[in-house]
């Protein structure tokens, strides 16, 4: 649930930016030969909405209905006192209040004699309630499915996009020194003052996890308990700045190794080539830092409304090549001198930094 | 250990309904239903389960690190980590076929799975998972105690952060940092700043703190998956006599709200009974869905459970539920204010679940 900070800001997110990725979402609604566009989003799967009117709903779900002229169309079931705060976050959209999210799209289309043709993201994971909705509402529509079509689009991010990325990062990082000052003998301490740092600097959401002890399990899980942690562990933060999330992994121990392992691994990020499979960049990279074994990796990004979903992973095998300037979260787990290392950070391919 | 006492409460439910396999749908907005089975609590994407009536149960997660921390918090579950969320489960439900199958909650499960309801066997059985998430088992009520203290000590934190000058979201970072540190792994909280202009709570938006501002706040923490609610009112600086009449009114409908709590009443018994202290004073348009949601609401694996406290809801209050009574609303000199205790509803009244004064506080402005 989102609970810090939340607000659209025109310097950050400048209309002209949301109006050129309306007129390239419609281009390829055109290409396609879609009338509409649909797309579903709730506070678990805020991106595609926020990617288009820079709004994330803290709570409830609602649906945007985007046409191929004039503003797109925003009916929530949040209720209509709160559509003052939504108008704060989404200056380009109708806002409409209703119970009935899909019911009041569906009538919408329905009443457009014009529109045959809809494109819906991720249609086959659309809830069946607002589904079903949609579809008596609008009965002789046919439906498309719009998922690969929309994640073409979000493939490169612009430069909003890319600065409020930027953004997220630091406070991760920021937010991740706190592990640094040893202040904090046990997990849940330390879970809650990388969390307070990261919302103190402005994040609007941040999901701290630790694994307490990396050479006994490497797994990193959320905590609020007052397990003490070892000498050897590992701190994930996953950190939203205004709807773009970034994660960030660091491992902390009291050699050497682990300052070195970071230290190629931000050799590595910025040496990820397009085009290429990462699995074997990454195992060729690996050859170059002493002692190190390739246990696992990963990488996520953003392609639909989900903030992070998975691109490819080691352990899921898939395609694994990578578009230049495409933004991505890699995950790389080592075995180092025998002892479990993980870092994970944000790159964009072919540029030195975010 | 609670999850061992659900899954128990639930294989017998599931006999006593004839149902062979229950399909659950959970994510991190809402996953009560999935989480009285699995005990997995998910914070990314999104998860389905699959459970048997012989007990076997079967989570499937389309994240690594969420199928990392299911392996951990829930063991004895078979983790399934797929690329295709609802093929693998669609195919595991066709290996089911001929089976009585129940869904839960209907109106959440993807799109896919639903259109083949049919063809799958797949009955809606909200409803019947609905009676067990509300009516609880005395460790579920144990948690919500336990998460009611800790919302009682996370409102002090909360009071304390509270200064002229600083943010709204600075106030949120203080609270969540102590929940994280003492045991609650997630916490549901909106914050309103100001005066008359303010109509609602929403998240933090970067109002600063001044003298003079109302601050209203729910705080939502959540204990071994248990939210318990707590809502409170502070003004920065000295209240006026204006802020400190209407607060009176709130605390009036509020006790007369919990004063109502008791098993066999309905949550329309509860809703009228505040809605009527509003009436009394002549307020009574501020008891409308224009400017407020509800009246209370359910505490338990969802912060915002069934039942609804509004006075068309005609659900029957049993001993077992728990609640929180928040006279939540506009006034139309004042400002939005809040005021909401948590009970757990017993034979004859309730158990006062939150010990937080209920004062309008007052911090130094």
């Amino acid at each position: 649930m989102r609970r810090g900070l939340m607000g659209w800001n025109a310097q950050e997110l400048p209309i002209a930016a949301l109006e050129a990725r309306l007129s390239r979402l419609r281009a390829e609604m055109d290409a396609a030969g879609l009338d509409a566009f649909v797309v579903y989003t709730n506070n678990v799967r805020p991106s595609a909405v926020h990617w288009i009117t820079g709004f994330t709903p803290y709570w409830s779900d609602a649906v945007l209905l985007v046409p191929t002229t004039g503003a797109p169309v925003f009916a929530t079931a949040l209720s209509k006192r709160v559509s003052e705060w939504i108008r704060t976050i989404d200056p380009v959209s109708e806002i409409v209040n209703t119970p009935k999210p899909g019911a009041l799209i569906g009538a919408r289309l329905a009443a457009d004699s014009t529109v045959r043709r809809v494109g819906v993201l991720e249609y086959d994971m659309l809830p069946a309630g607002l589904a079903d909705d949609l579809a008596a509402a609008a009965p002789a529509i046919e439906w498309i499915d719009g998922t690969a079509l929309f994640a073409a689009l979000r493939r490169v991010p612009d430069a909003a996009e890319r600065g409020l990325l930027a953004r997220a990062d630091a406070i991760a990082v920021a937010a991740l020194r706190e592990a640094d000052a040893a202040k904090a003998t046990d997990a849940g301490t330390l879970a809650g003052a990388i969390e307070k740092r990261a919302r103190l600097d402005a994040a609007e959401e941040a999901y701290v996890a630790l694994a307490p002890d990396l050479d006994r399990d490497r797994r990193l899980n959320r905590t609020s308990q007052p397990t003490p942690h070892a000498a050897r562990f590992a701190v994930r933060a996953s950190v939203a700045y205004k709807g773009c999330w970034v994660r960030r992994i660091r491992t902390l121990a009291a050699d050497g190794g682990a300052a070195k392992a970071a230290g190629w691994f931000a050799g590595l990020l910025g040496a990820i080539e397009p085009g290429k499979p990462l699995a074997e960049q990454i195992a060729a990279r690996v050859k170059d830092l002493p002692g190190a074994g390739l246990t696992g990796w990963m990488a996520e990004s953003c392609t639909g409304s989900y903030p992070l979903s998975l691109l490819a992973s080691s352990r899921m095998p898939g395609p694994d090549t990578l578009a230049d300037g495409q933004f991505a979260v890699l995950t790389i787990e080592l075995a180092l001198d025998g002892r479990p290392w993980i870092g994970a950070a944000p790159l964009v391919v072919g540029a030195p930094a975010l | 250990m609670i999850a061992d006492e659900r899954r128990k409460r639930l294989a017998e439910a599931m006999a006593e309904e004839g149902l062979d396999a229950l399909l659950l749908y959970g994510n991190a907005w809402q996953c009560d239903y999935l989480r009285y089975a699995t005990d997995f609590g998910s914070l990314e994407g999104q998860a389905l389960a699959i459970v048997r009536n012989d007990g076997q149960i079967a989570l499937y997660l389309d994240s690594p690190l969420e199928a990392d921390r299911a392996a951990l918090d829930c063991p004895g579950i078979e983790i399934h980590l797929t690329r295709d969320l609802v093929g693998e489960v669609e195919r595991a439900l066709e290996r089911l076929r001929n089976q009585r199958i129940g869904a839960a909650p209907q109106r959440l499960l993807p799109r896919r799975l639903a259109v083949r309801a049919a063809d799958l066997k797949l009955g809606d059985e909200t409803a019947f998972l609905d009676r067990l998430l509300m009516r609880k088992l005395a460790s579920e009520i144990d948690a919500i105690r336990r998460a009611s203290r800790l919302a009682d000590e996370g409102y002090r934190v909360f009071m304390q952060a509270a200064r002229p000058g600083r943010a709204d979201y600075e106030l949120v970072a203080e609270t969540e940092a102590f929940f994280r540190a003492h045991g609650a792994d997630d916490n549901f909280q909106i914050i309103g700043v100001g005066g008359v202009e303010v109509r609602g709570m929403a998240p933090p938006s970067g109002k600063r703190l001044k003298r003079g501002d109302m601050v209203t706040t729910e705080l939502t923490p959540c204990v071994e998956g248990y939210y318990a609610q707590i809502c409170r009112t502070l003004v920065v600086g000295e209240a006026t006599p204006e802020q400190k009449a209407a607060h009176a009114l709130w605390r009036e409908s509020m006790e007369a709200g919990i004063a109502t709590v008791r098993d066999g009443v309905t949550a329309a018994d509860i809703a009228r009974a505040e809605n009527d202290v509003f009436r009394k004073h002549g307020l009574g348009q501020y008891t409308t869905s224009e400017y407020t949601r509800v009246r209370g609401h359910g505490m338990g694996l969802f912060a915002d459970s069934k039942p609804h406290l509004l006075e068309d809801v005609t659900t029957r209050i049993e001993a077992g539920m728990a609640l929180v009574v928040h006279p939540n609303t506009y006034h139309p000199v004042v400002g939005y204010m809040v005021l909401g205790d948590g009970v757990a509803v017993t034979k004859d009244g309730c158990e006062l679940l939150t010990r937080t004064p209920r004062e309008l506080f007052s911090v130094p402005g």
